[in-house]
């Protein structure tokens, strides 16, 4: 029968005892193992670099390829994947409309929303990602402040400037002493996209905005007693057989005297200048349908401050609108000038490559940064 | 026959366990640095850059302008250059279809680690 | 005489134990490797990615009607190194913050001589040169140029502009 009576033997005492004295002192150096490994895992690094590729060299992609990602009307949840170069064969040469969109704060929230289009992966990463032109000092960024320990990367890239044209009224004016005058501008968007096919410097108004300023508009009336009114801007959009006119909807309108906010009705008073600035996803829509001119109508009518009357007088003016000036349609303001007969003020402003008025696109330096942590 | 005593056998069991916990802990920690040298290494093998570059000569280059297009003096340049600084093997023919206004160009390029071929056609 | 030494086993078990975890606290201690931040070679590749990157831009025309800035250092009679200074040290160094980065390089072309298949280099410009010891990343770029050298003149010649980069 076992004699368990509860005295341990001196021997198991003396074997335990080296056993845990050797396991205590085992276990001390054990940590010493992990020294090695640095405060942030080295897993940021390449996350970093990931993320720096897709926004450098991808340009994005939205449901179905439907719309461009960075479009005004494009839903959040159609979103696919951000991207900021222009095209896949353009590398390293980024959108500003697709910037302006990455950072716009009031439609993607940070991080969410930036996690599964950019960041990707199952660990919730965070992340700042910023872009500073060279030469200016503004830095656009999304993202929290960087603490020490993070993955980083750095592109070196440039941004296409969108291209704008700069009108002087006072080169415009035909001698015509009526009070109604209409001033047409064409973008013949076939020329545009075929005279320059390199994506990094054509103009394409189907994903760049266009902007067109029409300015020293007082310098062609006395203002003291003449008004000038903005009656009716009319959109017409031209295939090969046929064309269609609009008129915009507000989200359309011009800026007028360098407000920064659209007209919201028409007619307005104008003093100084105007700028049309059209969104590419309208222009978009009717260029799929095989439209290959847009015409844009800016009509103007004179006034006597003191009465309201009419004011005869020259203005701003290249158009000829028959037969109906209140609709802005006609077939002599819209056909090719070169066919029909030649007149000098029937010749709607080209916004093209060669007009000396018209600034081209631009690329500009800048410097890309994406930290992950 | 008298059984063998075993019963100290756990504290030599707890030894083996602990030993093994070591190990596989010396496991982890070995590969959880390799993860972030391969990622890196193997973004600097890759010659994106280079493949990139060399393509640009041509499609940028070389293919809108027939003069530099079948000049030998810019072929052995490139491969000359190529070989001797950059340890890469390169070929390029430009060449033209009957009744077709594309340029078309052939590329080859290999740096022993990779292989790029393409065709491409101009618009 | 009954033997008393049972308890031995306890002993030589827990010496066994003891030596066993000793010896594979040592084995596996001076088995994994330290790693510095230099071994994984991250900051290479960050290096390279942005000298890469540079060089592309400083070959991309501003716009449709100009030359690119590596175009136009070439072709001067004279190589322009302060121009191709000053823009690659513009644009590697600076960040997105208001602090500047590091980075020094020594840049290089490299010709064919005509005819045959030698190859000759030359420095054209470096913002300070290279002592020995600068742990240095190498970035190349192709370019045509119409220059008189390297055993023609007046022809158009592919050259490899190649940089040596590194951070102080």
């Amino acid at each position: 029968m076992t004699d368990d009576n509860g005295n341990l033997s001196i021997d198991f005492l003396v074997g335990f005892t080296i056993f845990l004295l050797a396991f205590i002192w085992v276990v001390s150096i054990i940590p010493g193992l992990l020294i090695g490994l640095q405060a942030y895992t080295i897993d940021y690094d390449a996350v970093a670099y990931r993320t720096g590729v897709i926004l450098a060299e991808d340009p994005g992609r939205s449901v179905l390829d439907l719309e461009p990602w960075e479009s005004y009307y494009l839903q959040k949840a159609n979103v696919t994947r951000f991207g900021l170069a222009i095209t896949k064969e353009t590398p390293n040469i980024l959108s500003q409309d697709k910037i302006n969109r990455f950072f716009c704060s009031t439609v993607f929230f940070y991080p969410e929303d930036y996690r599964n289009r950019i960041i990707f992966g199952d660990y919730p990463y965070r992340f700042n990602i910023s872009i500073r032109e060279l030469g200016q000092n503004n830095t656009r960024s999304v993202g929290e402040v960087i603490p020490d320990g993070y993955g980083y990367i750095r592109r070196v890239v440039k941004i296409k400037d969108s291209s704008y044209a700069t009108i002087n009224s006072t080169n415009y004016t035909n001698l015509d002493g009526v009070p109604s005058h209409v001033f047409s501008i064409r973008i013949n968007s076939d020329n545009l996209m075929n005279e320059v096919i390199d994506p990094r410097y054509q103009i394409n108004p189907s994903k760049e905005q266009l902007t067109i300023n029409i300015t020293n508009l007082s310098k062609l009336i006395n203002p003291s007693t003449t008004s000038i009114n903005l009656t009716n801007v009319t959109l017409c959009f031209m295939d090969m057989k046929s064309s269609i006119c609009y008129s915009p909807s507000p989200s359309n309108y011009p800026f007028v005297d360098g407000s920064s906010t659209r007209l919201t009705s028409l007619p307005a008073t104008v003093h100084e200048n105007i700028t049309v600035k059209l969104d590419p996803a309208y222009i978009n829509d009717r260029l799929k349908l095989g439209v290959n001119n847009v015409y844009i109508a800016l009509r103007f009518d004179l006034t006597n401050t003191t009465d309201g009357s009419p004011y005869n007088g020259t203005f701003l003016n290249n158009t000829q609108v028959l037969p109906n000036i209140n609709t802005l349609w006609g077939n002599a303001t819209f056909f090719d000038p070169e066919t029909n007969v030649y007149n000098n003020f029937t010749h709607p402003f080209n916004y093209d490559y060669n007009s000396s008025e018209v600034t081209q696109p631009k690329l500009k330096d800048a410097v890309m940064e994406v930290a992950v942590w | 026959m008298a059984r063998l005593n075993d019963d100290a056998q756990w504290i030599i069991l707890m030894g083996f366990l602990i030993s093994f916990s070591f190990f596989f802990l010396a496991l982890i920690i070995n590969q959880s640095t390799v993860v972030g040298q391969t990622t890196a290494e193997s973004i600097i093998e890759f010659p994106k850059n280079d493949i990139r570059d060399f393509r640009g000569i041509f499609i940028d280059v070389i293919a809108k302008n027939t003069t530099l297009a079948n000049s030998p003096t810019i072929q052995n340049d490139l491969k000359s250059i190529s070989l001797n600084r950059k340890n890469a093997v390169v070929n390029f023919s430009v060449w033209y279809k009957p009744n077709d206004a594309h340029t078309y160009v052939d590329l080859y390029y290999n740096n022993g680690v990779t292989l790029y071929n393409e065709t491409w056609a101009s618009l | 005489m009954v033997n008393r030494e049972g308890g031995q086993l306890f002993t030589i078990e827990g010496i066994a134990a003891g030596l066993l975890m000793i010896l594979t606290a040592y084995l596996v201690v001076s088995a994994t490797s330290v790693y510095t931040a230099g071994d994984t070679h991250i900051s290479d590749m960050q290096l390279e990615q942005i000298g890469s990157d540079t060089l592309k831009i400083m070959d991309t025309p501003e716009n449709r009607t100009t030359q690119s800035d590596l175009q136009m250092i070439f072709s001067k009679p004279i190589i322009d190194e302060e121009k191709f200074k000053t823009n690659f040290l513009a644009l590697t160094n600076n960040t997105t913050s208001k602090a500047n980065d590091h980075i020094n390089f020594t840049a290089n072309y490299t010709c064919r001589i005509y005819p045959g298949n030698d190859i000759a280099s030359s420095q054209f410009s470096h913002s300070r040169n290279l002592t020995s010891g600068e742990h240095a990343v190498r970035v190349t770029k192709w370019v045509i140029v119409n220059r008189s050298f390297c055993g023609t003149t007046g022809e158009d010649r592919a050259v490899l502009v190649e940089v040596l980069m590194w951070r102080d």
